[in-house]
């Protein structure tokens, strides 16, 4: 069932790739019933309900390199469901997106939508570390054409540069882990991969060091966290829609599920001992992307350094290791992706029609687009935080999370939630208000771009009004990483307060 | 005495030095290009058959000149598979090209009789005898289209530096065997290391350097690749170089080598050298030989932590990363220059970066094989290249040689970035469409597929391949020593 | 140990002929640039033959036949040095070895048979070649 999930998308893709001979619709349906098929596998472990005791939903383990003790491992839990679920939500909203943009080489476009999709599944469900390191590096590559392929004026160099980032990180990854299975086969006189029996390496405190800044730095570049990001506004704002989407919504959640699946799991004394430095990236993360978001004339650019900004905000969650953190960690993934992957599509929009993305050659457009500023509105005050909708939830979890560990840190992230407003309300003012600078005469959203954010909306809202449908999903893997890892092995959390407990859940 | 068995066990180096005289005698009797190519195939595929009959008898001693064992098997056919493939490519290249073509399967057949002879060589002597056989066999190759002049200035630097390295390779026996009085690799291993021998020691690495072009032996690397014929710099960069590889762990394990600290500081340094230069040459050419010809010298230097590791991990882990790095290596390189012998018109060679723009869409099989090939040699997961870095990593960090495997991962990035540039001009819009090539060489197109299915193959599911190294691979007995 | 510090001093000749080598060397190469005097003379790069001035190529070009054949001359009378040896030890080497001798010698045979039929015996140049082709029309 698991691989089904990777398998669909990577045929599909293949599908689509030959499709083209077909016309250029042929890809774009395919795409999409290829991704509806994948939602439709995930229903059952919905209708299943959630057990209080057990992790994981699913799990296929099959052998692989028995050589290195390496076995085609997946495994689904309630986190990765949720992110799972994501991907294909945005994946569908990319296809959508990319309907009318992509023009040329559509088959060979979707084949590599699809197979970066397929890498982020595996990303998120895989359970041995090699094969997550596969799959890792997997989503990668599709990605790079995407970007390098239909990407806008400057995207050689956009697309290099994400892609030699994200590599070198990986392969300090890849040492990192196999260091760590030389060191677990020193011990148990095995290799393996596997995730449950590497999270009882013994590791000296000095090793256990180096390891976790490998993995660290692997993930904090996807994250990104802030001395790695610059990456991060080139691809997006070289992107295309579709990959743009991708990028924020899906790929940047690789990098916390790193964190939170890899990280501090297996180096939980390191972690308690780096966490100050983490969470002082993060909030340097947030402020930085925040003001730099501000500085911006371009409009993805600034959606771009927004994502900074958010993503700060779950480094802070995260190291922050306690329940309310966490659950705010896993509600600001999901909405983050909603959101920007929504003021992509809108920039997206705005950059098909009127062929720039300068706000200095904006302005007055709400007259022309009504629909279109109006959801621009919407998805700009969800994303700095307006109550009821989903981003304030999660910051606001986090931030209640990290107060307890932190206090000091925490008013600094919560400086955030004020650049935040101004950020996002400077791009509708600059974009949708005063005056008209040049005459467009544009288009307003279609009947499908008004059904793409239509759903956008209609989940960002959901989010925001019942989180708790979310961390009902999310609640098993939240306990047991706050007690101890899988099968009653159980494992110090330095990190959290003693005493706390999930008793303080829910909404605010 | 040597028996039948022994004359078995020697199957394939003796098919294939028949198959040499008879592809000869054919060319004296009727000279036929197309006679002389399906001679040669035959030839080599007869003798990769001899390979799984002989795996029963070995390890097997012959002489005290040979060592036949599972080690230099499994070599063997990786050359001969990539002698093939180099016949397969020059057939299609050779061609349409003018001149007498029947020689060229003669030589690539004895460059292959030098590479195996090399692969179980045990001795100086056959260790300086496979060299040469190969050498003198790849200076003609290298100089075949003699009437091109970038060809024979390649043919005449590769002439002189490898008779340079050869007297220093002569030198350094000599040094070594007047102090131990032996020129067995397996009884250099109980004589104490003098002053004099380690420096013949050295000036043997310095010969072998030159062969693998490591840095700083590594200068006429770019000339020769570029120059010679694109499926001879094929066979150049594959067969040559591992067989010397392949000697250079058997030597080093079986002669205790690497456990004298200036050596082993030496081939550390060599690796970490030839792993940056190597990769930062290579960011500023345009000429895609050129490129490969850098990015060769990088490889050698990655490939190089195996030796180096071998003191620690044991021989086992080292043969055992060498040979599946080979393996990928030869797979990536093969389909890499293929590629480009396919892409060259009759009467140049499609070596520039801007002969590729394009190629997705004018011909997209070549420009998929293509980037494959250079995925996999960036170490992209899915791919050979992955597995091989793979091993490296684990042999290295094993070994705890953190200062070789930081520079693996400098050496990565840099590499990741020429690779894709060269991807990244394929996947451009074509500047014209050009009329389609109108020549479709069946037999290259078979060969890349094959070698596009090996990439895929090793990448995705490796554990055939390295079950049938793991066990039983023979070098140990060295190496169980030093534990 | 001991018998390391009877090898070192045994070296001793060794390094001293080495060094009396570099210092003989460095010597040749640099006492002339004190003694010579400069001089940049007119003709000081012009070939001095007897204070006659030199007329036309000093390069005499040989034709490229006679080295193919030097090399063919000395390969094969290099072979003859193999078959010497084995007969010396004829006896010792036995069937086996007389077996290999008759493999070396027919390999040798092929040889000259290739070399007969690409005309690489053939002494004459390609212009003499296409001469006597057209006075045998």
């Amino acid at each position: 069932m698991l691989a089904a999930l990777i398998l669909v998308l990577a045929v599909g893709g293949l599908l689509a790739w030959q499709a083209e001979r077909y016309g250029a619709n042929a890809p774009r349906w395919i795409a999409l019933m290829t991704l509806i098929v994948d939602g439709a596998l995930l229903i059952p472990y919905f209708a299943g309900g959630f057990p209080e005791a057990g992790v994981w939903l699913d799990d296929i383990r099959l052998h692989w390199i028995p050589r290195f003790g390496i076995s085609f491992h997946l495994g689904l839990d309630g986190v990765s469901l949720l992110l799972v679920v994501l991907t294909i939500f945005l994946g569908l909203m990319a296809v959508a997106a990319s309907w009318t943009e992509i023009r040329e080489r559509v088959g060979f476009f979707h084949f590599n939508l699809l197979w970066t999709l397929a890498g982020v599944l595996g990303v998120f469900l895989a359970l041995d570390l090699f094969l997550f390191f596969v799959f890792w590096e997997i989503m990668i590559v599709p990605m790079y054409f995407l970007i390098a392929l239909w990407g806008h004026e400057n995207r050689a160099y956009a697309a290099i540069k994400f892609f030699l980032f994200t590599q070198v990180s990986g392969l300090l990854m890849l040492l990192a882990m196999v260091v760590l299975v030389i060191i677990h086969q020193r011990d148990a006189g095995v290799y393996t991969f596997d995730y449950f029996d590497l999270l009882q390496t013994s590791l000296e405190l000095n090793t256990a060091w180096w390891l976790m800044l490998g993995f660290f730095i692997a993930f904090t570049v996807k994250l990104p966290g802030v001395p790695f990001h610059t990456w991060l506004p080139d691809a997006h704002t070289q992107a295309p829609t579709g990959g743009s989407v991708i990028l924020a919504g899906v790929m940047l959640k690789t990098g916390a599920y790193g964190l939170l699946r890899f990280v501090i799991p297996l180096f939980p004394e390191t972690v308690a001992d780096f966490s100050p430095i983490a969470m002082g990236l993060g909030v340097a993360g947030i402020l930085y992307g925040g003001m730099l978001a501000f500085a911006q004339s371009d409009m993805k650019r600034l959606v771009a350094y927004s994502s900074v900004s958010h993503m700060g905000f779950v480094l802070v969650g995260l190291f922050a290791w306690n329940a309310l953190a966490l659950q705010g960690v896993v509600i600001t993934l999901l909405a983050h992706g909603i959101s920007s992957a929504a003021l992509f599509v809108l920039a997206g929009a705005v950059q098909e029609r009127i062929h720039t993305r300068d706000m200095n050659r904006m302005g007055g457009l709400w007259t022309d687009v009504p629909r279109m500023a109006a959801i621009g509105l919407f998805f700009s005050v969800a994303a700095l935080g307006m109550p009821g909708l989903g981003n304030f939830i999660g910051e606001f979890l986090v931030l209640l999370g990290a107060y307890r560990v932190d206090a000091a840190m925490t008013a600094a992230a919560a400086l955030g939630l004020i650049i935040a407003p101004v950020y996002s309300l400077i791009l509708i003012q600059r974009a949708f208000h005063g005056e008209t600078r040049e005459i467009h005469r544009i288009r307003d959203f279609g009947a499908r771009e008004l059904a793409l954010m239509g759903f956008l909306i209609v989940a960002t809202v959901w989010i925001g009004m019942y989180p708790q449908s979310m961390l009902d999903v999310s609640d098993t893997w939240l306990k047991n990483s706050l007690r101890g890892w899988g099968e009653g092995v159980a494992q110090p959390n330095d990190s959290q307060p003693p005493g706390e407990r999930l008793a303080d859940r829910g909404e605010p | 005495m040597i028996t039948t068995t022994d004359l078995l066990a020697l199957l394939p180096l003796i098919v294939l030095s028949a198959v040499a005289v008879i592809v000869m005698l054919a060319i004296a009797v009727h000279r036929n290009h197309r006679l002389a190519f399906l001679l040669t195939v035959a030839g080599i595929l007869i003798s990769l058959i001899t390979v799984p009959l002989v795996s029963d008898l070995v390890p097997r001693l012959i002489t005290p000149l040979v060592l036949v064992d599972r080690y230099a098997l499994v070599f063997t056919v990786m050359a001969y598979a990539a002698g093939l493939v180099a016949a397969v490519l020059c057939w299609e290249y050779f061609r349409v090209r003018e001149g007498h073509q029947e020689e060229v399967y003669l030589l690539i057949l004895t460059a292959l009789l030098g590479a195996g002879v090399l692969a179980a060589a045990h001795h100086f002597a056959s260790f300086f005898l496979g060299l040469e056989i190969l050498s003198v066999s790849l200076f003609a190759l290298i100089a075949y289209p003699l009437r091109e002049i970038r060809a024979l200035e390649a043919g005449i630097k590769y002439l002189v530096l490898s008779g340079v390295a050869s007297a220093f390779l002569l030198f350094g026996m000599a040094l070594v065997y007047a102090e131990t009085g032996t020129m067995e690799f397996a009884v250099l291993g109980g004589r104490p290391g003098t002053f004099p021998s380690v420096i013949g020691t050295i000036l043997i690495l310095v010969a072998v350097g030159f062969k693998l072009s490591l840095v700083p032996f590594h200068l006429w690397t770019a000339d020769v690749y570029q120059g010679a014929p694109a499926p001879i710099t094929a066979l150049l960069a594959t067969v040559s170089k591992g067989s010397v590889f392949i000697l250079l762990l058997r030597y080093g394990l079986e002669s205790g080598v690497f456990r004298v600290p200036v050596v082993s500081v030496l081939l550390a340094l060599i690796a970490v050298v030839s792993m940056l230069v190597g990769n930062f040459l290579a960011l500023r050419q345009n000429n895609v030989k050129r490129i490969l010809a850098y990015s060769s010298i990088g490889h050698m230097g990655y490939l190089l932590v195996a030796p180096v590791a071998a003191n620690v991990v044991g021989g086992n882990l080292a043969a055992e990363a060498l040979l599946v790095y080979l393996a990928a290596y030869f797979a990536m390189t093969l389909a890499a220059f293929g590629v480009v012998t396919v892409m060259s018109p009759a009467d140049r060679e499609a070596e520039e970066l801007d002969d590729y723009t394009g190629l997705f869409w004018t011909r997209p099989w070549l420009a998929t094989v293509f980037s494959v090939a250079l995925l996999s040699l960036a170490g992209i997961p899915l791919t050979a290249g992955f597995i091989g870095k793979f091993y490296l990593f684990a042999a290295g960090s094993q070994g705890a040689l953190w200062m070789l495997l930081g520079a693996l991962i400098i050496g990565s990035g840099l590499g990741l970035y020429y690779y894709i540039r060269i991807v990244f001009q394929m996947a451009q819009a074509p500047a014209a469409l050009q009329a389609r090539p109108e020549a479709r060489p069946v037999g290259a197109h078979l060969v890349l597929a094959i070698l596009l299915l090996l990439i895929f193959g090793l990448g995705v599911y490796p554990a055939p391949f390295i079950d049938l190294l793991h066990p039983e691979i023979n070098v140990p007995k060295q190496s169980a020593a030093q534990q | 140990m001991n018998a390391d510090l009877v090898q070192a001093s045994n070296l001793w000749p060794f390094i001293a002929y080495i060094a009396a080598i570099m210092v003989v060397i460095a010597a040749m190469l640099v006492i002339p640039r004190f003694l010579a005097r400069p001089s940049r003379g007119r003709a000081t790069g012009e070939p001095f033959e007897s204070g006659v001035v030199p007329v036309g190529d000093i390069h005499v070009r040989l034709t490229i036949r006679f080295y193919p054949v030097a090399i063919f001359f000395v390969i094969f009378d290099l072979e003859a040095v193999f078959i010497l040896a084995w007969a010396v030890a004829f006896r010792e080497a036995g069937w086996i070895g007389y077996i290999e001798m008759l493999v070396f010698i027919g390999i040798l045979l092929a040889a000259l048979v290739y070399l007969w039929r690409i005309g690489a015996l053939d002494w004459r140049t390609e212009r003499q070649k296409l001469q006597d082709a057209r006075l045998q029309i």
